[in-house]
């Protein structure tokens, strides 16, 4: 191919055709030398300044200047290396922000994951455990089963059931309050391991009405505490204590998954 | 650049001298290649103080086949002061693009030129020295 052929911009690329092929700096200059590589002209360039380099190569160094470089000092510029650019400040801040975001983001997702309807008020509620000392529940002393029976006679609650898995253990104390929304809420005291289990109205679709229904066991964590909840028949139920969710797990193992 | 190595001696240990007091007080440049324009800059400071060639118009000749074998001919002191004697920026280009260690690129950034520029100083660079050995070695340029 003549080099007479090319466009102008692609011959005043050529002029500057690097005489290493490892400085082919940019696709144009490689696309450019590509093109022109088999033309006798580009061939003549390219032995002209390969010699022309290796003379210059041995123009002498004063041995006072020499003595300053080694071999590797002569690299000229700073390389770019992965290394260094993880080194990099502005490199390294961004990419701490990006696993703070991410790991925030992964936390919101697994937190949403483990949601279900009245999980929100669960978790408050285990707030209200943490603070709650037993003077300020009203002294009963029997099965946490039987309760049932008092909620609805004297508090007009009703299905604020104790479940079966919770029912035979016995009471310190119980009360009735109403929380932020005005909900009615049930509170226990049990002996057992200072459990607290506490009684709430589900959560319902502000359109229809209906409960959101969700299946068995489902548990929630704040701040040390744990808590088991199950829903039935528009109640939900919640057995609280200072501890993990293993701790509960013990309870209601044997029904876990209905 | 300069064709003298004494020259380039006094330069290069006034351009670290520098750049160490600069890196004492922490004022070293971030841009790539701070040292080299650097250095560029007292070579033709050096220069200025010298008696200046007169501004000729020099023979070009095409490169010939045969101009490996002239370059190789030469000596590297005669090819030093060959380029040190092209005017400036010529003599930049001239000087950074044989040092084969700067894409050209790099010798834009350092030399502070423009694409086409470097081009031309180039290309007319090859014919001038082709012009130039051929004179040299009248024997072999007719061949």
């Amino acid at each position: 191919m003549k080099m007479s052929r090319l466009l102008r911009r692609q011959r005043t690329l050529l002029n500057c055709a690097p005489i290493s092929h490892d400085r082919l700096a940019d696709r144009s200059m490689r696309a450019v030398v590509a093109r022109a590589d088999d033309s006798d002209e580009f061939r003549k360039q390219q032995n002209f300044d390969r010699a022309v380099a290796e003379i210059v190569h041995l123009i002498p160094i004063p041995p006072e200047t020499a003595e300053w470089f080694s071999e590797k000092d002569l690299n000229v510029g700073s390389k770019w290396t992965w290394r260094k650019m993880a080194r990099n400040p502005a490199v390294l801040a961004i990419s701490i922000a990006v696993v703070v975001i991410a790991g925030v983001s992964v936390f919101q997702v697994l937190s949403r994951l483990n949601d279900f309807p009245g999980s929100a008020t669960a978790r408050k509620l285990l707030t209200v455990a943490a603070s709650t000392r037993p003077v300020m529940l009203d002294p009963v002393s029997t099965e946490a089963g039987t309760l049932s029976d008092l909620f609805f006679m004297k508090h007009g609650l009703e299905h604020y059931d104790v479940p079966a898995e919770f029912g035979d253990f016995r009471t310190i104390g119980c009360r009735v309050f109403e929380d932020e929304e005005s909900r009615r809420i049930a509170q226990i005291w049990l002996a057992e391991k200072r459990i607290q289990l506490f009684l709430f109205p589900a959560e319902r679709n502000p359109k229809t009405g209906a409960v959101l229904w969700f299946p068995g066991w489902r548990y929630v964590h704040q701040e040390g505490w744990a808590g088991a909840v199950t829903e039935r028949s528009g109640v939900c139920f919640m057995a609280a204590l200072r501890g993990s969710e293993k701790d509960l797990a013990l309870y209601i193992s044997n029904t876990k998954g209905q | 650049m300069l064709g003298d190595s004494a020259k380039a001696q006094e330069v290069f240990q006034t351009t670290l001298r520098e750049a160490a007091l600069r890196a004492a007080q922490g004022e070293l440049p971030r841009e790539p290649f701070w040292l080299f324009r650097d250095a560029r800059w007292r070579c033709l400071e050096t220069v200025k103080e010298d008696l200046q060639p007169e501004a000729l118009k020099l023979d070009e000749h095409d490169v010939a086949p045969h101009a490996a074998s002239q370059i190789e001919k030469l000596e590297p002191a005669q090819l030093a002061v060959w380029i040190s004697g092209a005017p400036d920026p010529q003599r930049t280009a001239l000087a950074l693009f044989y040092l084969d260690e700067f894409d050209y690129q790099e010798i834009l950034d350092l030399a502070e030129l423009k694409l086409n520029e470097l081009s031309r100083f180039l290309a007319q660079g090859r014919q001038q020295l082709q012009a130039w050995l051929n004179a040299k070695q009248p024997q072999q340029g007719k061949v």
